[in-house]
């Protein structure tokens, strides 16, 4: 089905915890939005509508968090000491605490990825700094709140056949948080997989997939 | 009674074997350690002159020599020019990463991976108050200027800086080489 669908990024301004994602998308795209289509908008930038960002200088790292971050690999968001309490702050300290050990004894037998498993979703979805463009570079942002209730907003207001709310990256890596009723996320993430969001200087946080409907049907006939 | 005092003292032993191998994993994992090397600056450069404005530039290195990787979540230049130093000139300073420039004296966070360094732009703007910059750089003065940097990595943020000083002799040098080769 891939094959037969166009994928349209969305340029918009910078936006902030003062914008509406549902507002924003109506502005910049309502005109290209068909029935057929999918609204997709990236994760990290409807968590920062929803205000859910933070700093370093807010936040009062705690002994466990400063014990805990040298555990996590360097590359991963939680590998920071601002990191790893800002997602205590959100999935409890003790909940971390558990997850990390029960992680640490699952990796001596072989197995991985305990820790995220267990730790709650905003551990994984967590950016640290300098995890989105400026000016937001400097902030810890958490993982959107109902990204499936945002995903309904968007095709209630828009008109489409759906909408979804992802996680995407340049490294072949997409994870659809939220989804309209009738939508397949393992679907929507391998069409997303080339990160047709780009970076995050292009500034196009919207992706409109479109003719999903038309495609899926096809596919299914 | 005599086991009981047995068993919190070898659970006490345990714990306090465990606090020190996990403070000798610290230890060993170590963290990023920032180094801004102004002794191995590039020479001043005039970029651009005229009748009252003169521009310079210089490169300093950077490394983060640490076992970590760190952050550098803000990097900023701060001119020391009291006005009983020196009033002949209005002075602006800036910086940008080499390998990322802009001209908005915004500084990007960022990444620098462990043993790896970059370069900073350093960028100096002098406004004559008497309106000819070539009379007001005549009388110069040297005088220091501080990267200010901010850093985040496995333990909590802080501020340090580091001096360099910007040599008075150095500004006319580079002055009289472009206007002499101009």
């Amino acid at each position: 089905m891939n094959m037969e669908l166009e994928l349209i990024p969305v340029k918009t301004r910078i936006l902030t915890p003062k914008d509406d994602i549902v507002d924003t998308i109506e502005k910049y795209a309502k005109d290209m939005i068909g029935p057929d289509d999918v609204v997709s908008v990236a994760e990290s930038v409807v968590a920062i509508t929803q205000g859910r960002i933070t700093s370093p200088e807010e936040l009062a790292p705690c002994f466990l968090a400063k014990v805990m971050c040298r555990f996590v690999p360097q590359k991963g968001s939680l590998s920071s000491v601002y990191g790893m309490q800002a997602a205590m702050a959100v999935e409890g300290k003790w909940r971390m605490a558990f997850a990390m050990l029960a992680g640490l004894l699952a990796k001596l037998i072989g197995r991985n990825g305990v820790f995220y498993e267990l730790a709650g979703e905003q551990a994984a979805l967590i950016d640290d700094v300098t995890g989105t463009m400026p000016p937001f570079d400097k902030s810890i942002v958490y993982g959107p709140h109902d990204p499936s209730g945002v995903a309904e907003a968007i095709k209630a207001r828009l008109g489409c056949h759906g909408a979804a709310v992802a996680d995407v990256n340049d490294l072949k890596r997409a994870a659809v948080l939220g989804v309209t009723k009738g939508l397949e996320p393992a679907s929507l993430s391998k069409i997303l997989i080339d990160n047709p969001f780009g970076n995050a200087s292009q500034r196009t946080p919207i992706v409109i997939i479109k003719n999903y409907a038309k495609a899926l049907a096809k596919a299914n006939a | 009674m005599v086991g009981i005092v047995e068993l919190v003292v070898s659970i006490i032993i345990v714990l306090v074997a465990v606090a020190l191998v996990i403070w000798l994993y610290f230890i060993r994992q170590g963290d990023a350690e920032f180094e801004f090397l102004v002794d191995q600056r590039t020479g001043l450069k005039l970029d651009s002159i005229n009748s009252n404005v003169a521009v310079f530039s210089c490169k300093v290195p950077f490394v983060n020599k640490g076992m970590q990787d760190g952050t550098i979540m803000d990097c900023y230049t701060r001119h020391l020019l009291p006005r009983e130093q020196y009033d002949g000139v209005e002075l602006a300073s800036w910086l940008a990463v080499e390998t990322r420039p802009r001209n908005d004296g915004y500084f990007e966070a960022l990444i620098v991976p462990k043993t790896t360094g970059e370069t900073l732009d350093i960028t100096l703007k002098f406004t004559a108050k008497d309106n000819d910059i070539k009379v007001a750089l005549a009388d110069m003065v040297d005088f220091s200027l501080d990267i200010v940097y901010q850093v985040v990595a496995r333990r909590e943020w802080y501020i340090a800086k580091q001096r360099m000083i910007v040599v008075a002799d150095e500004l006319i040098q580079a002055l009289n080489a472009e206007t002499t080769r101009a």
